[in-house]
């Protein structure tokens, strides 16, 4: 092979990667680049950008990978981009040298579209026909020679799993310049369509181009039936497939939900070790709590949702990578399109049963920003494993035990389920309205390819579960720490130790009254009665509590208390409410630091703090603040508030805009409020 | 005049007028059909051309959807899925 001379033309190269969607382009790019120098978004837009670097022949390439488009005449931010990008407009990316086309052999005509397409940009062009092996396997012989003679450039065949064709790519590629811009495919137009548009007419004139020149160019000998033909017949059978399917989902579900417990454990279990050892290396003071209390936790409540992020692309990527991804798509697309979003939104809204923050991330796989967006706004309404503790907790404790129809349905399992289904219900109904409002428009179509059966790269499934991993701590990590280091800072600050010493007294006495009152419980004497002890801990539960309700978060729950008080709240509940911005999870522990518990102190299952919550009086009487109706209209609440500052960042990410989270924080709180008084005043009027 | 399919090659013979035209969403599982043409100038007709379906080209509807919807096509050799309102707009014979 004839080789340029080192050292002509420019320096560097830079080679853009053109094909569609599933022709194996990811695959070739971390076969000829590796894993990518530079991933994140385009500015201004939420579309990929990946550019890695090669070296081959003493030249640098720099890879820029496209998103995958199917034509040049663009629909939608990614292909815009790719079109940009391919004619030098788009900022930040040098004007491209080389274009590399890459083509699905399997699927010739239409990838050839938009190769066709390409030699009209005006650029060097060589078209790489992937996935090879596949095409061999299926007995399809191209004639590679004389495509690259009918189409005027370099057609190099590639297989990256088995490393066939690189080094010839890589040699088109640096050849490629000095054959030049290669021939426009020349189209012809019929005289019948002579009255539509311009890109109909281009398509089925292009199309009727593409029929002649791969004539002759492929030969189809007969194969075997293939076993991913006979698989694909199974999983597309309305009973096998939809089996198949659930079992798919059940085990991408419990992975997230159960296998990324173990290590999510083991981080908050590693930042507890390190933060026991800050512990016990400083003195007790300001710094030690900001650091422990602030910026520790904050740092675990940040690495605590990566391996669930890694976890849920490494599955997604599976799913993709062999083509399951489409299908599960196409099998819920019917359930979903009825409120406005689509198939693709599935797995997205299934992971946010787990956590929404992997289930927003995994909304990158719906190309379609409208129903993406909508996707992103109802997916925290599912009900997220940070919920069941506050849901176990209250059900546990307010909600009677007793048989509902029959006897091994009990009322708490019915109520925690109803939690659930309320979340489904409201993010149907919200995602109905705002698709036949805000979001009204021309129905988004919903073509879309159903890959042949392959198998997953195992580079680029690691890559894009580490990718994704990164991006979140990343980006999303730091604005989360900040916000916790913040929420800790207003729920201990100012300490006013005159203030803190009256408020003690206050409590002290309250107490030592209700064990003097004779018509008080005697189960509530208990709960009393440790409770005062802990006032005699110099140093203890009982000061904590003291300084969290002098702080501004504390005086901010008093200030609060009439826009809490119609739900059937105190000010410490809507104390607690406030302090779980955070995370939904944090309104446990904040509940029992200001009824003067050690969160360190109570066992898994929060029965102590429960039995304080029983034994709890509205300040000066001896009304309960803990009814039936107020446990409903908190787990209410807490089913669709938005109290959960990682996801709203993470929406702020994805969406590349801030204006969503305050979108999704104002309708969710809105709604949130609204169901719990709904929920109270219904409670109370049934004198539940 | 019925249309004669030829399973090697991606296109099918010229309509003639004693073809009664119908749309792809009426066509049933199994079914192998040839497209005469995609209705509209907008953005779905130009994304339905481009994927493909353009005058001429057999098409043959492989499955459908647990819930009649969308349905699964095989055409240029590779598989598409469409919604049934947008098979619609697709007239066939």
């Amino acid at each position: 092979m004839e080789h340029l001379p080192l050292g002509s033309g420019p320096a560097r190269l830079t080679v853009v990667l053109l094909g569609n969607p599933n022709t194996g382009k990811s695959t070739l790019f971390s076969a000829l680049a590796g894993i990518p120098t530079r991933v994140g978004n385009y500015p201004g837009v939420t579309v990929e950008e990946k550019i890695g670097r090669l070296r081959h022949a003493g030249r640098e390439i720099d890879l820029v990978d496209l998103p995958g488009t199917y034509s040049l005449v663009p629909q939608g931010p990614d292909e815009e981009v790719a079109v940009n990008v391919l004619y030098g407009r788009q900022p930040g990316v040098p004007s491209p040298d080389v274009v590399v086309a890459v083509v699905d052999a399997t699927n010739l005509e239409r990838n050839l579209y938009l190769a066709t397409q390409a030699t009209e940009v005006g650029l060097p062009l060589v078209v790489a026909i992937s996935l090879a092996d596949v095409s061999d396997r299926k007995g399809l012989t191209i004639d590679t020679a004389e495509l690259s003679r009918r189409l005027g450039c370099g057609v190099v065949r590639v297989a990256p799993p088995r490393g066939e064709g690189l080094t010839a790519l890589k040699d088109a590629i640096l050849e490629a310049p000095a054959h030049g811009k290669p021939p426009a495919l020349a189209l012809e137009y019929s005289e019948a369509d002579a009255g539509r548009s311009a890109a109909a007419r281009e398509a089925i004139a292009r199309y009727r181009a593409i029929d002649r020149l791969v004539s002759g160019v492929v030969s189809r000998r007969p194969a075997a039936p293939l076993p991913e033909d006979r698989i694909d017949r199974m999983l597309t059978h309305t009973l096998w497939g939809s089996l198949f399917f659930a079992a798919v989902m059940l085990a991408l579900f419990s992975s997230i939900f159960w296998l990324a417990a173990p290590l999510m454990d083991l981080v908050s279990g590693g930042v507890d070790a390190v933060a026991a050892w800050v512990g016990d290396s400083l003195p007790a003071g300001a710094i030690r709590g900001l650091l422990v209390d602030g910026v520790l936790a904050g740092i675990s409540g940040v690495v605590v949702f990566v391996p669930q992020i890694a976890l849920l692309f490494l599955f997604v990527a599976i799913l993709e990578g062999c083509g399951y991804l489409a299908r599960a798509a196409y099998l819920m697309d019917r359930l979903l399109v009825g409120v406005g979003l689509s198939g693709k939104s599935f797995v997205p809204l299934l992971s946010s049963f787990a956590c929404a923050i992997p289930g927003i991330m995994a909304a990158r796989t719906i190309e379609n920003r409208r129903d993406r967006l909508l996707t992103i706004l109802v997916a925290p309404l599912m009900s997220c494993s940070a919920r069941l503790p506050v849901y176990f907790l209250l059900c546990g404790a307010f909600v009677p035990d007793v048989a509902v129809g029959v006897s091994f349905l009990r009322l708490p399992a019915v109520v925690l389920a109803s939690m659930y289904a309320l979340g489904i219900v409201v993010a149907a109904a919200v995602a109905w309205i705002l698709s036949s409002t805000v979001f009204r428009g021309p129905p988004q179509p919903f073509v879309m390819e159903l890959p042949s059966w392959r198998w997953p790269q195992a580079a680029v499934v690691f890559e894009r579960a580490r990718e994704a991993a990164w991006s979140f701590l990343y980006n999303a990590g730091t604005v989360i720490l900040a916000v916790s280091v913040v929420v800790w800072a207003l729920s201990n600050y100012p300490q006013n130790e005159d203030r803190i010493a009256a408020d003690m007294q206050v409590e002290r006495a309250t107490i030592e009254a209700r064990l003097a009152d004779p018509s008080t419980l005697e189960t509530d004497r208990l709960v009393l009665a440790e409770e005062l002890a802990a006032f005699d801990v110099p140093d203890g539960p009982a000061r904590r509590g003291a300084i969290q309700r002098q702080s501004v978060l504390g005086r901010a729950g008093l200030f609060f208390e009439p826009v809490v008080r119609p739900l059937g709240w105190d000010w410490r509940l809507g104390c607690a409410a406030i302090a779980s911005f955070p995370a939904r999870e944090v309104v446990l522990g904040t509940l029992s630091v200001l009824y003067n518990l050690s969160p360190d102190d109570d066992d898994a299952e929060g029965t102590m703090l429960a039995r304080r919550l029983t034994a709890a009086r509205w300040d000066g009487t001896d009304r309960k603040v803990f009814t039936l109706p107020v446990a409903l209209s908190v787990m209410v609440f807490f089913a669709l508030c938005a109290q959960c500052a990682s996801t709203l960042v993470v929406i702020g990410r994805e969406t590349g805009s801030w204006m969503w989270p305050v979108v999704t924080f104002t309708y969710m709180t809105v709604l949130a409020w609204l169901a719990a008084w709904v929920t109270y005043q219904f409670g109370t009027w049934m004198g539940w | 005049m019925r249309p004669i399919l030829n399973p090697s090659a991606a296109v099918c013979e010229p309509c003639t007028p004693a073809d009664s035209p119908r749309t792809l969403d009426g066509v049933r599982v199994g079914e192998t059909i040839c497209v005469v043409d995609v209705d509209g100038d907008d953005a779905l007709a130009i994304r339905l051309l481009e994927m493909g379906l353009t005058p001429g080209v057999t098409i043959r509807v492989v499955g459908q959807a647990p819930f009649g919807d969308p349905v699964e096509l095989e055409l240029r050799s590779y598989r598409l899925s469409i919604r049934r309102a947008e098979a619609a707009r697709v007239t066939v014979r």
